[in-house]
Parts: structure tokens; C-alpha cells; sequence
């Protein structure tokens, strides 16, 4: 057996019969993806408390004495953003534009809102929508189209639940106009425009946007702990000066080293796709070539992080306390477990230069579980200039042994 | 013409104002066992992982089976086998899963069976290195220094720490590697170890080398005195006077009394004399001759392991 493959294999087999570093590398990705999927898959399918976060965009300006069908949805929607009987929460939180911001730039930034998951669902009255809804009422033929918009995100199950309360609050205006014209009629309806962004036509839930976070989670616990530990404690306890002794190079040491990071990632990717899908029924699909392209760079990232570490750090204990210090907010800024909501311009920043806010936007957004809210080249682009920066520190700073 | 297994020239390393290894020089032949003995700092240890490519030297040169090498290249690697005074095995992992980690570094590898029976780790090849005694680590680690058949063999104090039990086994195992052509380089503080097995020895305190020979030799060195040696309390020893002109000395070491003498009759003679006048029982007395300790002894005024 070549070094490489040894080498590997012994770094499989020592990180799987060591508890401690067992516990990280499998146990914990678990735990996170049955505790997270346990607490949050049911929020916001009952209805009960949950407030949705809606976006009316009103562009109709009905001529004076004409048809004013938009302002009815308007209030409709103004209506449900009340507090409920009972003092419960209102439905929807609705936000509309203020008398001095321009509408269609408006409606831009809400529609990116909607991405991220800060809204729900964004409403779009057009332009001459009253006219138009006149004058199709009294067409013939059964159904008559009108270009009232819901843009809804299909990734999310916040924004599916609104999407289907909002079909009924436009279906009620529906009847509401037909019934004003005289004209209602079972067989005849005004069909609203939806436009999901993100997939299309697929049921998703919550353990579908958690599951390539775990994933990813997983990915980076074992590079920012895992890596450095192997090196800086074998460093010191002298078990990698044992090889120095031998033929056996740095490079061939590396490539050994990597494969059997490479193999454990997988190893803990089987575990967590195998129990989302057979305990949560989960759905997304991370086994096709572009999402397992973005696995193989979240691994390469989350080893070149590592190496980092190992290259700054000068005891095992210290590579521990970086990694415990860059860990939590590379994955909580990252996107992994929950939409990156409203951030200050610090945390945006740091939200912008973190490789795992890349890496999530890209794998999600392959997969479909997500519409991406990032530029795909930059979802590849900046974790491979992490990649070149970390690697090449490391190849100055690293040290395998003693003074030498 | 004895062929050279390994010849060291004027061999520098310091460390800023330390002189680790200050000018050595050696060549060893092929088959021998040759051994650096000195006192911890003495700049053994820094030879030897010069000239088994864990550090650079300063200024040198290396001749090893007669070529010049600047550094411990892959191909010299191939010949050599090590095992290091501070080296350890990943803890995790199984006797014979280390031996083929090693193995797979080399080109051509001897059978893990083979090895395992050499260094009689057979019933333990199944046993995670954590579970090993210090002596079994130890048998361990000569084993992945044989793993590829070397021609050269690095033992750096191979036997520190290790019970006399365990310690007999290793110069077993390292006669036999002389036996089968081999030659090896030994470090050691253990003054015995380096009298049981060495067909040479250098000598070497401060980095430098003070002595260097055999065994017989360097205690040769010494002249043809016999040693006596007990026990008595300060003040309650005699004079070289009234011992006779055969004695050369008595000096103290402690609560040691150490006379030293060309006539080894006459001497005593004196000196059971002198215990009756004095009323000095002579306790715990013996009669050795010189070995190396009295020559590191009488080259810098020090014991090896003080």
C-alpha cells in the first residue's frame, strides 16, 4: 500500500477509536441535526402565534371615478396585519412603502429581503391593475387572468404557509370584485400571478435548508479541530517526528493526511444525509455532481483553515482556543443554521468574508433547498482564495517538527 | 581495506551562542557497533539527529557507505533505520498497523511477520501501542527502525527509562543486528551499556569529542591501575603514604573510598594493615579495574551521569 493510502487510513482509524475526537467528528453533527430539526421544523405550521413577514408594493393608480380594486387588497392585507382577537399576534407584519421612497427600487430591496428569508412573501399590485381587472371581468371565457404578483420564496416553509394564506385572502377579494360587477360566478375567478424564487413546484422544510448546514457544520468542526490537533499534538508527543526519519516526505505526508480528511468528511456526510432523510425526511438531494463538487471545496476549506491553524498556533492548546474562538462565528455568521437576517454593517462585513456564508449560499442554491443570494462565482471564488491564503501561510509558518 | 558505513567530518551546530556540536569527526566501519556516550547536553543526541536528517548541520560533512551527502536525502533514508531517543507511536493504533504505516514509506519493506518475530512482539501484535509497556514500546521502535532492512542503524539511548529485564533485551536484539551485518550507531549514558556492546566508542562532553577507542582502550588509557573501592566516613581514609609506593592514589567520591594502585598485593596488604590501626572496617570493599566512568572521570573531573 502506497504512504498516502497509509497514511489515510491510519487517520481514519485513529480519529474513529478516539471518543473524544469520535464524539466531534460524528456524534455532534448528529446531535445538532436532531435537535434543530426536533425544536424548529413545526415552527409556523400551525398558524398559531407566527406572524409573517409580508411586502405589499401597491403600483396601481386607479383614474378618479374608475374601477379601485387594489385598494381593497390593500386594506384586506392592512387587516390582517392587526392584532387578532384575543390578543394574539397578528398574521402578517406587513410592510408597504413610505410616501417618499421610490416604489420600484423599493420593491427590489424587498424582493432580496425575500431571498435571505427576511420575508415571507412579497405582494405586487402592477400599474392599471384596477382597469385591467375591469375590463377582464367582463370577458368572456371562464377564467380571466389579471397580473396581480406573490412572490414567494418555495425553499421555505414561513413563505409557503403565506403563499397559501394569501391565496385565500385574494381568492375572498376575487369574489369580492366579481360579486361588486354583478358578475360572480362559481366557474369564474380571477387568477393570481405567483412567482416563487427558488424551486419550483417542491415541498421543502425546515430539515431541508439545516441538513447542508449540518453538513457544512460537520466540515468545518473537523477542519478547525481535527486538522490542527492531529499536527500540533503530534508534534509535540514526537509521533510525526518518527516520520521524518523515513523517506517519507512532507508532500506525500499531506496528500495522506488530506485523503483521510477527505474520507472522514464523507464518512460523516453518509451519517448525516442517511439520518435526515430516514428520520426527518428530509428531501434535499446533495448526491448530484454540483452540490458534491461543493462538499469537496467545503472539505478542501475547512483542511486549509485547519492547516491554518496548526501554522499559527504554537501548542496543541493553543490550535484549540483559536479554533473555539474563529468556530462559532463562522458558523453562526455563515448562513448555516438559520437565513442570515438584518445585520449591522459589521456583522454583514464579517458575514461577507466568512468562506462558509459562500459555501452554504452555493451548496443550497445547488441543491434547490435555497435560492441563492450570492454571485455562484464568488460561492466558489472566495472559498478558493481562502483556500490559496490559509495554504499558503501555512507554507511558510507551519512547522512539523523541532527547530531543525 | 575496511569498508566505512559512515564517516562524520568536523560536524558543527549551534544554537546561538551554544556550540550543540562543536567540530566532530568519526568514521565508522561497516559491521561494527560504534557509540557516543556522554552526559546529558554532552551533544549526542544533536549528532545523531544530524546525521539521521531531523536537523541541519551548520558546517560538516557526512559520508555515508562512501558517498558525500549534504543532507540526509530519501535515498540514504532507504538504507537507515532509527529510532529516536523522543519519538512516538500515534496511540490509537495497533502494533502491526504501525509496522505497515512504516512500511509502506519504504521501497522495499521486510515482512511484518519477520519483524514482529525479531523483536518477539508476535502475541502483541493485535495490542494498541497504548497498552505497551515501556519495554515493549521500546521493541516497537527498534522494530520500525528494522521495518526496511537497513544497513545503518541509528539507536538513540534505546534503553533510558527501561528496566534491566527490558534493557538486557534490547542489547540482545542489538548484538544480533551486528551479527547479521549491520552496523550500528548507539547513544548512551549507561557507561555498562556501552562496554557490553560496543566495538567503539567516542566519548564526547561540550559538543566536542575528549576520547575515543575501544572500550578496552580507553580504560588502558588509565595505565595499568587496579581499583579498590569502600565505604568509609569522611576523614576516615589513608594516605597514599601508608599504602606503600605501588599506590598511586585514594581519592573520595562521596562516601566512597577509591585507592588506586599498580600492585595490587602489596596494596592490599597495606591497607588490611591500616583498617586494623585505624579501626576502618573497609565495608562494602571491591577490586575493579578502570572502565569508562573512571575515564570520563579523570577527562573532566565529572561522573557521566552527574
Amino acid at each position: 500500500m502506497s504512504a498516502v493510502l497509509s497514511i489515510a487510513r491510519a487517520q481514519v482509524a485513529v480519529t474513529l477509536r478516539e471518543r473524544i475526537t469520535l464524539f466531534w467528528f460524528l456524534v455532534f453533527p448528529l446531535f445538532v441535526l436532531a435537535l434543530m430539526t426536533l425544536v424548529f421544523s413545526n415552527v409556523g405550521e400551525d398558524g398559531g402565534d407566527m406572524t409573517f413577514e409580508i411586502t405589499l408594493v401597491n403600483l396601481d393608480r386607479p383614474s378618479p371615478g374608475g374601477a379601485d380594486f387594489s385598494s381593497g387588497i390593500a386594506e384586506a392585507l392592512r387587516h390582517l396585519g392587526e392584532p387578532r382577537e384575543g390578543g394574539e399576534d397578528p398574521l402578517f407584519a406587513l410592510h408597504v412603502p413610505g410616501e417618499d421612497v421610490e416604489p420600484h427600487a423599493y420593491l427590489d430591496e424587498e424582493l432580496a429581503a425575500l431571498r435571505v428569508g427576511r420575508r415571507a412573501a412579497v405582494v405586487v399590485i402592477p400599474q392599471g391593475f384596477s382597469e385591467n381587472a375591469a375590463r377582464a371581468a367582463f370577458a368572456s371565457g371562464e377564467t380571466v387572468s389579471s397580473k396581480l404578483s406573490v412572490h414567494t420564496s418555495g425553499g421555505r416553509t414561513s413563505s409557503d404557509l403565506a403563499a397559501s394564506i394569501l391565496d385565500q385572502v385574494f381568492a375572498t377579494v376575487d369574489r369580492e370584485i366579481l360579486t361588486r360587477l354583478g358578475l360572480f360566478d362559481a366557474g369564474r375567478s380571477v387568477v393570481l400571478a405567483r412567482r416563487e424564487i427558488g424551486t419550483q413546484g417542491r415541498e421543502f422544510r425546515y430539515v431541508d435548508f439545516l441538513l447542508p448546514g449540518v453538513v457544512l457544520m460537520g466540515f468545518l468542526t473537523a477542519g478547525l479541530f481535527s486538522v490542527p490537533g492531529t499536527i500540533l499534538f503530534g508534534r509535540e508527543q514526537k509521533i510525526l517526528r518518527t516520520y521524518w526519519v523515513t523517506p517519507l516526505d512532507v508532500p506525500r505526508y499531506f496528500a495522506g493526511f488530506a485523503l483521510g480528511h477527505v474520507a472522514l468528511c464523507a464518512l460523516q456526510f453518509a451519517c448525516v444525509v442517511l439520518l435526515g432523510r430516514f428520520a426527518f425526511g428530509a428531501r434535499v438531494d446533495l448526491l448530484q455532481p454540483v452540490p458534491l463538487l461543493y462538499l469537496v471545496l467545503a472539505a478542501a476549506t475547512s483542511l486549509a483553515i485547519g492547516f491554518l491553524i496548526a501554522a499559527v498556533a504554537r501548542t496543541g492548546n493553543a490550535g484549540m482556543a483559536i479554533a473555539n474562538i474563529v468556530n462559532m462565528p463562522m458558523m453562526f455568521l455563515g448562513g448555516l443554521f438559520f437565513p442570515i437576517g438584518e445585520l449591522s454593517p459589521a456583522l454583514r462585513a464579517a458575514m461577507l468574508a466568512n468562506p462558509v456564508t459562500y459555501l452554504a449560499d452555493g451548496l443550497r442554491a445547488s441543491t434547490g433547498a435555497e435560492a441563492g443570494v450570492l454571485p455562484p462565482v464568488a460561492t466558489v471564488a472566495v472559498p478558493l482564495a481562502w483556500i490559496a491564503l490559509c495554504v499558503g501561510v501555512a507554507a511558510f509558518r507551519l512547522r512539523l517538527d523541532e527547530k531543525r | 581495506m575496511e569498508e566505512t558505513a559512515l564517516r562524520v567530518t568536523n560536524l558543527r551546530k549551534s544554537y546561538g551562542e551554544v556550540h550543540a556540536v562543536d567540530g566532530v569527526s568519526f568514521a565508522v566501519p561497516v559491521g561494527r557497533v560504534f557509540t557516543l556516550l556522554g552526559p546529558n547536553g554532552a551533544g549526542k543526541t544533536t549528532t545523531l539527529e544530524i546525521l539521521e536528517g531531523i536537523r541541519d548541520a551548520d558546517e560538516g560533512e557526512i559520508e555515508v557507505f562512501g558517498q558525500r551527502v549534504r543532507r540526509i536525502d530519501r535515498a540514504t533514508k532507504e538504507r537507515m533505520g532509527v529510532l529516536l531517543q523522543e519519538g512516538n507511536f500515534e496511540p490509537h493504533l495497533r502494533v502491526k498497523e504501525v509496522l505497515r504505516l512504516f512500511s509502506s514509506f519504504f521501497r522495499s519493506p521486510r515482512s511484518l511477520s519477520d519483524v514482529l518475530r525479531e523483536v518477539s512482539l508476535e502475541e502483541k501484535e493485535n495490542a494498541f501501542v497504548k497498552t505497551l509497556s515501556g519495554g515493549q514500546r521500546q521493541r516497537l521502535a527498534l522494530g520500525v527502525a528494522l521495518i526496511n532492512n537497513p544497513d545503518l542503524v541509528f539507536l538513540d539511548e534505546p534503553t533510558t527509562g527501561l528496566d534491566p529485564q527490558a534493557r538486557r533485551n534490547i542489547w540482545s536484539l542489538v548484538t544480533g543486528l551486528t551479527e547479521s551485518g549491520k552496523t550500528v550507531i548507539l547513544t548512551t549514558h549507561y557507561m555498562e551499556e556501552a562496554e557490553a556492546l560496543s566495538n567503539a566508542v567516542c566519548i564526547m562532553d561540550h559538543g566536542r569529542i575528549i576520547a575515543e577507542g575501544s572500550p578496552r582502550d580507553l580504560a588502558a588509557q588509565l595505565g595499568r591501575e587496579t581499583l579498590i573501592e569502600f565505604v568509609a566516613p569522611p576523614g576516615k581514609e589513608p594516605s597514599p603514604e601508608s599504602l606503600g609506593p605501588s599506590c598511586k592514589a585514594v581519592r573520595r567520591d562521596g562516601d566512597l573510598v577509591v585507592v588506586e594502585t599498580e600492585d595490587l598485593v602489596a596494596t592490599m596488604a597495606r591497607l588490611l594493615d591500616w583498617s586494623g590501626t585505624a579501626e576502618s572496617a573497609l565495608a562494602g570493599m571491591t577490586v575493579r579495574q578502570p572502565n569508562l566512568e573512571d575515564v570520563f572521570l579523570s577527562m573532566t573531573g565529572r561522573r557521566l551521569r552527574e
